[in-house]
């Protein structure tokens, strides 16, 4: 059992890297001999978080971005909690303006509080299609976030409570559709984007607290 | 070539994480994540009324006067109310349960739950536990449960001989939203406000999941005791399970259609023990007198040197007033 989450992480990072396909880019911008994207960003992603990003632009004929992104809510205690994604995104269809990309991500996430501590492995799919030019961007983007599998251990006090809970490895604990909008201002060698959506979960009926999602960033290319 | 071994590679890799699921536990299935309930658990006390199992205890003679206990939420359980029982020792027959579809009472499909049922529940668990007709019946309610308590008098009048109501949250929309207002704020920059909204995106659950929405529900206890907070809770409290469904019903009938519970209390004239507490910010003496005087009679009293959760943090303080109240009227 202990070996199941290194495979499937190692799975997926595989996986992803060669199917890759990630970060809100201005695909018209981007130029072939800008390989380093590095993003900032804030926002509200099941919580208000505060994140980083890295990506590495590959010069192949379909143009493929691969990054990390670290993100994080924010809070007194500052690494009990986050979100990393490992995956790229692949400039799938271009038409003059028009860009149709798809992004591929592998999750891990952690979250702990008095109550438990869980870590999760996860994957996040999604397409982004709009018009893409010299200084500005516009898209819709629809996704889906799946938590595939869940370690959760319950803290001495939710034992204490409940004696009979059972720590370890839950599967399947769930997913959320993504849907929104994304735009953007492009200029030298920056871009600054903002997207904004709502998040629903996979029976399309219950939601999370505060169903919404939405980011500012800052890209740096060279 | 090398694009066919990583391929491969990820084949076997995903493979034999497959295999390995076969220990895998289940966050739907009762008793994983959350305690079992007890139409699945024959070792826990219930009762079974109004076409529901309710888990539930009384103590003490069943000839003494019964005081009922209604415990807060909607969603929570009786878990933190257990120093109650000590009003056996005064010779009152003190009942307990956790309501329809909370703590470790039966489930029920969420939109199953409305007031009526609630308030039939409790004329059918008085009835149960009654011995004769001239015993006499009191309720005690915290938070959510003193909603409950005045419905029921709003609704029946005659049925009771006494309540005690610790903080309820609101007996009309208004006054609910209101309290709401002052006592749960969402801080976008917290660790607990982020605490209690993170856990989303790691679990989800369907509408009827009752597994895996009262779990996370209970994830976001820390929430309420959170330092420095509004109500004044000085920590964390026993709890055996959370009731996600009843609680989510509850504030969708308080949004869509709102609610009332005072529109027939002028009726009921018996005097009324109104309990607030020292250190719940958000309440206070003049949210207390305000709630209070939906009342004819009411007797508005402080708890000294606590918060919300009175009744598990400083029971003594809450008996002082409680048993003569209960005293003057038996």
């Amino acid at each position: 059992m202990k070996y199941y989450k290194y495979n499937l992480l190692t799975a997926i990072i595989i996986l992803l890297f060669k199917f890759s396909f990630a970060q809100n880019i201005n695909w018209k911008t981007l130029q072939p001999s800008q390989r380093h994207i590095v993003n900032l960003n804030v926002g509200f992603d099941n919580a208000t978080t505060v994140g980083i990003g890295y990506g590495y632009h590959f010069n192949t004929k379909m143009p493929l971005v691969v990054n990390v992104e670290y993100s994080m809510p924010m809070g007194n205690i500052i690494f009990d909690d986050f979100k990393t994604k490992i995956g790229g995104q692949l400039d799938l269809l271009r038409i003059n303006s028009f860009h149709t990309s798809a992004k591929a991500y592998g999750i891990i996430r952690r979250f702990q509080n008095d109550m438990t501590r869980m870590v999760n492995f996860g994957s996040e799919f999604s397409a982004t299609a709009g018009i893409y030019k010299d200084k500005w961007f516009a898209a819709g983007e629809i996704g889906f976030d799946k938590a595939i599998t869940t370690h959760i251990k319950h803290s001495d006090l939710m034992k204490e409570y409940n004696p009979s809970v059972q720590s370890g490895w839950y599967i399947p604990t769930g997913g959320n559709l993504l849907y929104g909008l994304q735009g953007g201002y492009s200029f030298s060698r920056y871009d600054v984007y903002a997207k904004v959506g709502r998040t629903l979960s996979q029976d399309f009926k219950t939601q999370s607290m505060i169903p919404y999602y939405f980011q500012v960033g800052w890209n740096m290319k060279w | 070539m090398k694009s066919r071994i990583m391929y491969l590679a990820a084949f076997i890799l995903l493979m034999a994480a497959l295999s390995s699921c076969e220990k895998e536990l289940n966050p739907k299935e009762p008793g994983m994540l959350v305690p079992k309930t007890v139409e699945l658990d024959a070792s826990l006390p219930s009762i079974t009324v109004n076409g529901t199992q309710l888990h539930s205890q009384a103590f003490g003679d069943p000839a003494d006067p019964m005081v009922v206990f209604l415990h807060g939420g909607p969603g929570g359980d009786y878990a933190n109310a257990l120093n109650v029982k000590s009003l056996v020792t005064s010779h009152y027959y003190v009942v307990f349960y956790d309501q329809r579809g909370s703590g470790l009472s039966k489930r029920h499909p969420k939109n199953s739950f409305s007031l009526q049922v609630m308030l039939d529940d409790l004329t059918a668990l008085i009835q149960h536990y009654r011995s004769s007709a001239s015993q006499k019946v009191f309720l005690f309610g915290h938070s959510w449960g003193g909603m409950l308590a005045t419905a029921y008098v709003n609704k029946y009048p005659a049925a009771i001989n006494g309540v005690i109501v610790a903080e309820p949250g609101g007996l009309t929309k208004a006054t609910l939203d209101e309290y709401s207002k002052n006592s749960r704020r969402l801080k976008l920059f917290d660790e607990v406000s982020n605490d209690a909204l993170y856990p989303d995106q790691l679990l989800s659950g369907k509408e009827n999941d009752h597994a895996i929405l009262d779990y996370k529900l209970a994830l976001q206890l820390p929430y309420t005791y959170a330092r420095n907070n509004d109500e004044g809770i000085e920590g964390p409290s026993p709890f055996w399970r959370m009731g996600a469904a009843s609680l989510k019903k509850f504030v969708e009938i308080s949004d869509n259609e709102g609610f009332d519970f005072t529109t027939n209390l002028h009726q009921y004239t018996t005097k009324v023990l109104f309990l607030y507490s020292e250190n719940n910010k958000a309440y206070g003496q003049a949210f207390a007198n305000k709630e209070a005087a939906f009342f004819p009679n009411p007797q508005v009293s402080r708890v000294n040197g606590t918060g919300h959760e009175m009744i598990y943090f400083k029971w003594d303080n809450v008996a002082a007033l409680a048993l003569p109240y209960l005293n003057s009227l038996r």
